[in-house]
């Protein structure tokens, strides 16, 4: 029942489930497979051959699986490439150059409120004093 | 008298020794029931158990099989049900 070409069954393992190919016999036990998963060596008892067949050659490479595959209504998932896609940042850098000219007229009007608060200021320091008086009576009492 | 809640066996009782030398009687949570198959109803190896907590702390990998049906069915028993698939759609 097991031959090259037999399209299976994984039913043990994170692969169970999954369709595949046998792509060859290594011996009394072991097939080597492909297809949902990866490609790899297997247990013949870890396999659930299915009436379909494939008509693939013996160590078959995985662009004609693929095709293979594709025949059935299967379509394989093809792995994605480890490098992710360069982003340019361009525009963060463009931003800095408008707000400086802002800052700068921020920092302009405030020096006409200090101007404006200075006499505010004055009243506030003699506030502090009395309680500095207080501090020196109780070191007195002592 | 300890707190209502406490009177029942909900909570399981721990003695803890203080720093001053005492021991006290503490309550804490028990641990969830072992997770079993849902077919065959044999208890799942390879399933973290512990209080809700403790097993939502573990990595998803940690906590259960990786195959389909993990911590669901027994490896047995998923064998045969994806097996019944198999030979009902071919």
């Amino acid at each position: 029942m097991i031959e090259v070409g037999r399209i299976c069954v994984k039913i043990a393992g994170r692969d169970a489930g999954k369709r595949c190919v046998v792509i060859d016999v290594l011996d009394s036990k072991f097939v080597l497979i492909d297809g949902q998963t990866r490609r790899r060596k297997c247990n013949m008892l870890h396999l659930e051959p299915l009436a379909q067949t494939v008509k693939i050659s013996k160590g078959a490479s995985r662009d004609k699986i693929v095709s293979a595959f594709k025949d059935l209504g299967i379509e394989l998932r093809e792995k994605k490439s480890k490098k992710p896609a360069a982003k340019p940042k361009k525009v963060r850098k463009v931003k800095p150059k408008a707000t400086k000219p802002v800052k700068q007229k921020v920092v302009a009007k405030p020096v006409e409120k200090k101007t404006e608060e200075v006499p505010v200021s004055k009243p506030a320091e003699p506030k502090t004093i009395p309680k500095k008086k207080a501090v020196k009576k109780v070191v007195k009492k002592e | 008298m300890p707190a209502m809640r406490f009177r029942s066996r909900t909570f399981r009782r721990v003695f803890v020794r203080t720093p001053g030398g005492e021991t006290k009687l503490t309550y804490k949570k028990r641990k969830n029931a072992k997770p079993h198959c849902a077919l065959c109803k044999a208890v799942l190896p390879g399933v973290a158990r512990g209080t809700k907590t403790q097993v939502r702390a573990l990595p998803k990998s940690a906590r259960r099989p990786e195959r389909p049906y993990g911590g669901q069915l027994c490896s047995a028993c998923m064998r045969k049900t994806i097996v019944a698939k198999a030979r009902n759609q071919a």
